[in-house]
This record gives structure tokens, C-alpha cells and sequence, in this order.
């Protein structure tokens, strides 16, 4: 696997001084055209090795924000700085950007006309110019990895939601991405198998993998995140470790957020 | 008023090869308007204004035209303005595949879009180009979904083969037509014609139906 | 290559004669189909068992056969049968009704039975008749969803028209061919032709698109 999963997490949640942040918004602002601003002034960091978690109410731009990082949405002002680049504003330019990221979307999106190995081999195969039998060695190894090694010729439709969403993840790792972005993975999920899709996410973190997830999946957010983003109608209300948001949180609309979710600490 | 029944079964042979090209015509012009479809749904989906322009002006022009009125016009147009002498076959197969690539070029288009933008997007996400996208998993999603379409356009294009006997081409209306105007044998020849072409068109018809029934979209 | 248009001129009003023969059979069909078709339609939906079968034998038939071979065989067979002869036009107005009722009749079919059936239930529970109920509630919502498919009906059956020429029936297409062999500038004749049918066509699906983009709503449910 990639060096970064050779760094181990610390115990202690919070940001050291010394890591490297692999990415950082620097006052990001996104209008929509001819409408209203969807964020406003983004400037934040997400740290290798570290797990990011965006929380806020729905319209708040986090999925925006993560759709900005990838380039699947272009930003107006300010800066997007990747690995110590800013991100090219140009489509093929972000195109060498996206195989360093993966993206986990809450509707999965496998592809339907393929199997599940199918799915996970594709990536490498059309864009590394990986050969097939290695690809698909590769796809079957981490299908093992989520748990699911024995549906490597299951199409999409064969699988529940849980299922669909792992191999998702999976796809997305075949790619060994620097950082991995959860757009609300388990949004569309049924809760019996939200358990499932967020132990792999919990095992990824353990393995070093640098993550940003939108969630509303604060239990998850509380055990797992090393820092919490608050945002609410395209700011960032509140960031801080998830002692902090969770237990203490300093500004009153996150306060209120949380306890309109029935979150008692 | 006496009918001779038997003027049909004496020509069976000659409308048999009547059928054969009648189905060679059918078969040729799809192998030629399903890539020419797709042709046309691609331009009309580019980011090139000229592109996109020209193949909706070629679509809105041969799905606003009788089929009737192209054949004619490729039998006088086409050898002045290519300075081919065409055979009959050739230009009627011309005249059919400009009419059906126009209406597959706008089938293409609607299945294309109908797919959704996040299976795109987890393509891009994955890192692949506008191009890759396209050929592994929108078209290959796309065709699936205009599968009962184009079997629609088939059977249409089955029937609308009938046009080129106008131009002379010895497909079966001609050929049965021919038969007729040889042995005035009116009401046997022109009923066998019409029975020829129910028989093979109804199971087509009903096979679309069924095609629709297992295949249609539920998405 | 040089075009010479004024044969075309020349003759017309010769043209212009076929093509108000071309909208008179057009709208005539259209006319007769939706009576005919819209009642084979109904029948197939609401009427007895029996009547079932003959019907769609009768529509999968129409879609099976093509209407060059309708128009011939009405034209010239039709008269060696029952002994009355049919005069080009009408020949192909009966013709025409034939194969485009029978499109009619699957488009009525399909509306009446995307209307949900739920609605129908609300009617009876309501205390209405059977027939009340598809008069008022059911068909007014169909007939809204079905106008973008009638409106494809009238553009096949002006296309259909052309056929007609090769019956001698004297509209458009037919006149057209005339003044070709005459004047000998196909070519400057059929682009003529071309433009005029466009101009005819293009227009007809998108008044009946914005027709239908205003009534929708009133047949949604």
C-alpha cells in the first residue's frame, strides 16, 4: 500500500504542530451563477494522517466544499492548495489532481454494467494503464479489505446499500489516493447497514489514511474525527478537536445545531 | 371475375429475392445509422458551438422531411453533385440512412442524457478523461437504455425499406409491383404483397412489444 | 452547377394547388383517425372481452404493414373486391385513416392507462359511474398527456401524404414530380420541395410542445 498508510494515528485526537497539511482552503468563495454564494470565505486545513470532519445543517456548502477540492465544482476566489500546489482551474489540468484524491459519494454511483471487481479495477485499468490481471488482483485484495471478498461477481444491483457503498470505497482505494473525501456516505443508507460502511471508514482512519468526510454521523464524527469543521450557510462557524464541538463548543449556533439533532453530549 | 391464386406461388422465387434485399436494405442501412447515431449525439453533446449547431440543424432537417421526397431527391441530386452514377440500391441506401441516423442521433442524445451526472462524476472522480467517461460508462449505460428505441426504429425502418421501389430498387413492393404489371394479376399480386409483409412484420412488432415490456426504463 | 428556379415559379400555382391538396388530405385523416382510432382506443380499454382481440389483431396489423402497401392495395385491389371504384383522393384518405387509427388508438390506449388508478377509485368512491368517470376524470387528465404524441400524429400523417403521389393523387409531392419531368431541373423542384415541407413540418411539434408546456400541469396528478 501507499506510504501513507505506514504512519500509524496517534491515540490523542487534535493537531499536532508539526504535520503537514496536505490540503488548505485559503478564503474560498464560490458563487452559483447569478445566485446566491454558497461559500463564503472558506480557510481551513486538513493535516496528513488526519480525519476532518465537515458538520453543519443541510444547504451549509459542505458538500460544495468537497466538490471543490476534487475540482467536480470550480471555485471563484481564493485558493484550493493541494501537496503544496494550488489547484489548476483547468479541467484537464485537475484531471492529474483527481487520481491523487478518492471520492465515496452518498449515492455510490458504482457502475451499473459492471461486476463489483469490475468497478473496483476499472480506475487503474483506464488511467494508471495498469494491466488487468494485476488490476484485478488489486480489486480482489480490497475487496477482501471491505469485506466483501466473495462478491467480486455481484453486479451493483446484487448488493444492498452497505455493500454497494463498501465497494465504493474500494474503488476509490484502488486508485491509492493521498486523501480520501466522504460526500455524506451514509446519508442514503439504511440504518441497519450504516454500522458496516463506517467500521471500514473507522479502520481506514486507523490505517493513516487522510480523510475529510461530510457527515451527519456525529457518534462517528465524536470517536473518529482528530478535527471538526462547523459550517453554516457557506462559513465556518466553529472548528476545533471534537472535545471541543462536542462537548464544549464555544459558539452558539453550533450549540443549538447540535441539540436540534437531539445530540446530548 | 376469375383470381389465379397460383400466379404467386409460380413467382415465389423472384419475391423471395424481393425479401432478401428488402432485409440486405434494412440490415445495411442499421449497420450504418447506429454508428452514424451515435455520431450525431456526441456532436450535438460537444463543447465545439459548429459541432453542435450542424448535427441539430442535420437531425431537425431529416426527421421534418417525407422519406418519400429524400429518396427522390438523392436519385437526381447525387449524381450531379458527386459526379458518381450511383446504382439504385446505393442511392436509396443513401436516402435510408440519412432519415434513420437523424432519428437515432436524437434517441442517442436522450439516452445519453438520461444518465445520470454522478455516474460521470465517479468517473472523473476516479481521475478518467471526458473522452474515457464517455466510451466506458456512459455509452455502454446508453445503448443498453435504447435498446427498445431502436428496436421501434427497426421495425419502422422494415416498412419504410418499401419507398425505394420508387427509384427502382427490386426490393418486394417493386418486385411484387413488377409481377403484377406483367401478369395483371391485380388483387393476388398486391395481396400477397401485403400478406409477404404482415408476415414478417407482425412478429417484429410483437417482438418490440416484448422487448419494451422486459427491457423498458424504470430508472 | 448552375440552378435555374423558375420552372418552379412558373408553375406556381400548380404547386400551390398540390400542396392545399396535401393539407386538405392531412387534415382530413388526422380528422377521421381520431375519431376512429380514439374509439378503437376506448374499446379496447373499457369495451367487451371479445372485442379485444379483433382490435389489436387489427392495430398490430397497421403497425406490421407498410403504408405504401396500404395505399396500393386500397387503390387498386380494394375496387376489384367490393366493385365500387374510389377516386385517388379518397382511396388515400381511406388508406391514410386505416394505418394512422391505428397509431391513435395505442397513443389513447397509453394515456388512458397511465392515468393512475387510484384516481379512478377516488371517483367511484365519490359515487360516479363508470362512464362519468372516464368521461370527467380520466380522459381530460389523458388527453393533456397525450397531445405531444398527437402532435407527432399530424406530422407523420403530412409525411404520409407524399406517398400518396404514387396513387396519382395530385398533392404536393406528386405535382412535384410533374413539373420535374417537365422542366428538367429535378433538382431545383425537389429542394423547393424540401424547404416547403420543413417550413410545414418544423413548426408543427413545437407549437404542440408549447401547447403542451402551458396545459401540463392539468395533467399531472
Amino acid at each position: 500500500m501507499s506510504a501513507v498508510a505506514q504512519a500509524p494515528r496517534q491515540a490523542s485526537r487534535g493537531r499536532a504542530g508539526d504535520s503537514v497539511p496536505v490540503l488548505a482552503y485559503r478564503n474560498v468563495v464560490k458563487r452559483f451563477s447569478g445566485g446566491p454564494v454558497v461559500l463564503n470565505g472558506i480557510s481551513m486545513e486538513v493535516r496528513r494522517n488526519e480525519v476532518v470532519c465537515l458538520i453543519g445543517p443541510s444547504g451549509s456548502g459542505k458538500s460544495t466544499l468537497l466538490r471543490c477540492t476534487n475540482g467536480l465544482e470550480l471555485i471563484d476566489v481564493g485558493e484550493v492548495v493541494f501537496d503544496g500546489k494550488a489547484l489548476p482551474r483547468d479541467w484537464n489540468g485537475m484531471r492529474r489532481m483527481r487520481r491523487r484524491m478518492g471520492m465515496v459519494f452518498q449515492n455510490f454511483e458504482l457502475f451499473p454494467h459492471k461486476t463489483a471487481l469490475g468497478n473496483i479495477a476499472i480506475g487503474p485499468m483506464a488511467v494508471l494503464g495498469t494491466s488487468r490481471e494485476t488490476a484485478e488482483a488489486q480489486a480482489q485484495a480490497l475487496l477482501a479489505k471491505v469485506g466483501l471478498a466473495d462478491k467480486a461477481a455481484s453486479y451493483p444491483f446484487q448488493l444492498s446499500g452497505g455493500q454497494q457503498q463498501r465497494v465504493a470505497i474500494a474503488r476509490a482505494l484502488a486508485m491509492e489516493p493521498e486523501v480520501m473525501l466522504f460526500d455524506e456516505p451514509t446519508s442514503a443508507l439504511d440504518p441497519e447497514t450504516i454500522g458496516e460502511v463506517l467500521n471500514v471508514m473507522k479502520q481506514l482512519a486507523e490505517e493513516g489514511m487522510t480523510m475529510v468526510v461530510v457527515t451527519h454521523e456525529m457518534t462517528f464524527a465524536q470517536r473518529v474525527a482528530d478535527w471538526v469543521v462547523v459550517m453554516d450557510r457557506g462559513a465556518i462557524i466553529e472548528q476545533g478537536p471534537p472535545q471541543q464541538i462536542f462537548q464544549a463548543p464555544t459558539v452558539e449556533r453550533t450549540r443549538s445545531f447540535l441539540s436540534h439533532l437531539g445530540w446530548s453530549g | 371475375m376469375t383470381f389465379d391464386w397460383s400466379v404467386v406461388s409460380r413467382n415465389a422465387g423472384v419475391l423471395l429475392e424481393g425479401v432478401e434485399l428488402t432485409v440486405l436494405l434494412a440490415i445495411t442501412t442499421m449497420a450504418i445509422s447506429i454508428p452514424g447515431g451515435i455520431a450525431l449525439a456526441l456532436m450535438r453533446l460537444s463543447n465545439v458551438r459548429a459541432l453542435s449547431a450542424a448535427s441539430a440543424a442535420f437531425v431537425e432537417l431529416f426527421r421534418n422531411l417525407p422519406l418519400i421526397l429524400v429518396v427522390y431527391t438523392a436519385y437526381y441530386v447525387m449524381p450531379v453533385a458527386t459526379g458518381l452514377n450511383l446504382s439504385p440500391l446505393t442511392t436509396g441506401i443513401v436516402a435510408l440512412s440519412l432519415n434513420v441516423s437523424a432519428y437515432n442521433g436524437e434517441t442517442f442524445r436522450a439516452g445519453i442524457a438520461s444518465i445520470r451526472k454522478g455516474q460521470s462524476e465517479a468517473a472523473y472522480a476516479l481521475g478518467m478523461g471526458r473522452w474515457q467517461t464517455m466510451k466506458e460508462i456512459v455509452l455502454p449505460q446508453a445503448v443498453r437504455r435504447v435498446l427498445p428505441v431502436l428496436a421501434s426504429t427497426w421495425v419502422s425502418l422494415f416498412k419504410d425499406t418499401s419507398l425505394v421501389s420508387v427509384i427502382s430498387v427490386g426490393e418486394l413492393a417493386y418486385t411484387s409491383m413488377r409481377i403484377r404489371a406483367q401478369t395483371f394479376r391485380v388483387l393476388e399480386m398486391l395481396t400477397a404483397m401485403a400478406a409477404i409483409y404482415w408476415l414478417l412484420g407482425y412478429p417484429q412488432a410483437k417482438l418490440v412489444d416484448w422487448i419494451n415490456r422486459r427491457y423498458g426504463v424504470t430508472e | 452547377m448552375d440552378l435555374d428556379f423558375t420552372p418552379v415559379l412558373e408553375s406556381g400555382w400548380f404547386l400551390l394547388g398540390g400542396l392545399g391538396l396535401t393539407l386538405a388530405l392531412s387534415v382530413l385523416t388526422v380528422a377521421c383517425s381520431l375519431v376512429l382510432g380514439g374509439a378503437l382506443g376506448l374499446a379496447r380499454c373499457y369495451g367487451p372481452d371479445w372485442l379485444r382481440w379483433p382490435i389489436v389483431f387489427y392495430i398490430d396489423s397497421m403497425r406490421a404493414v407498410p403504408v405504401l402497401v396500404v395505399l396500393v392495395w386500397t387503390y387498386f385491389a380494394l375496387p376489384i373486391v367490393t366493385g365500387a371504384v374510389l377516386p385517388p383522393f379518397w382511396a388515400a384518405l381511406v388508406a391514410l385513416t386505416a394505418h394512422i387509427s391505428a397509431y391513435v388508438a395505442e397513443i389513447v390506449r397509453a394515456g388512458v392507462t397511465s392515468i393512475r388508478a387510484g384516481q379512478t377509485r377516488a371517483a367511484f368512491a365519490l359515487g360516479m359511474s363508470r362512464w362519468r368517470t372516464i368521461r370527467s376524470i380520466v380522459l381530460p387528465q389523458a388527453i393533456v398527456r397525450m397531445l405531444p404524441a398527437f402532435g407527432s400524429i399530424l406530422s407523420i400523417t403530412i409525411k404520409d401524404t407524399a406517398i400518396a403521389a404514387v396513387i396519382a393523387v395530385p398533392e404536393y409531392m406528386n405535382r412535384s414530380q410533374t413539373v420535374a419531368g417537365q422542366s428538367f431541373h429535378p433538382i431545383e423542384v425537389f429542394a423547393v420541395a424540401m424547404a416547403v415541407y420543413f417550413v410545414i413540418l418544423f413548426p408543427v411539434t413545437r407549437v404542440v410542445d408549447m401547447v403542451y408546456v402551458r396545459l401540463a400541469h392539468l395533467g399531472r396528478s
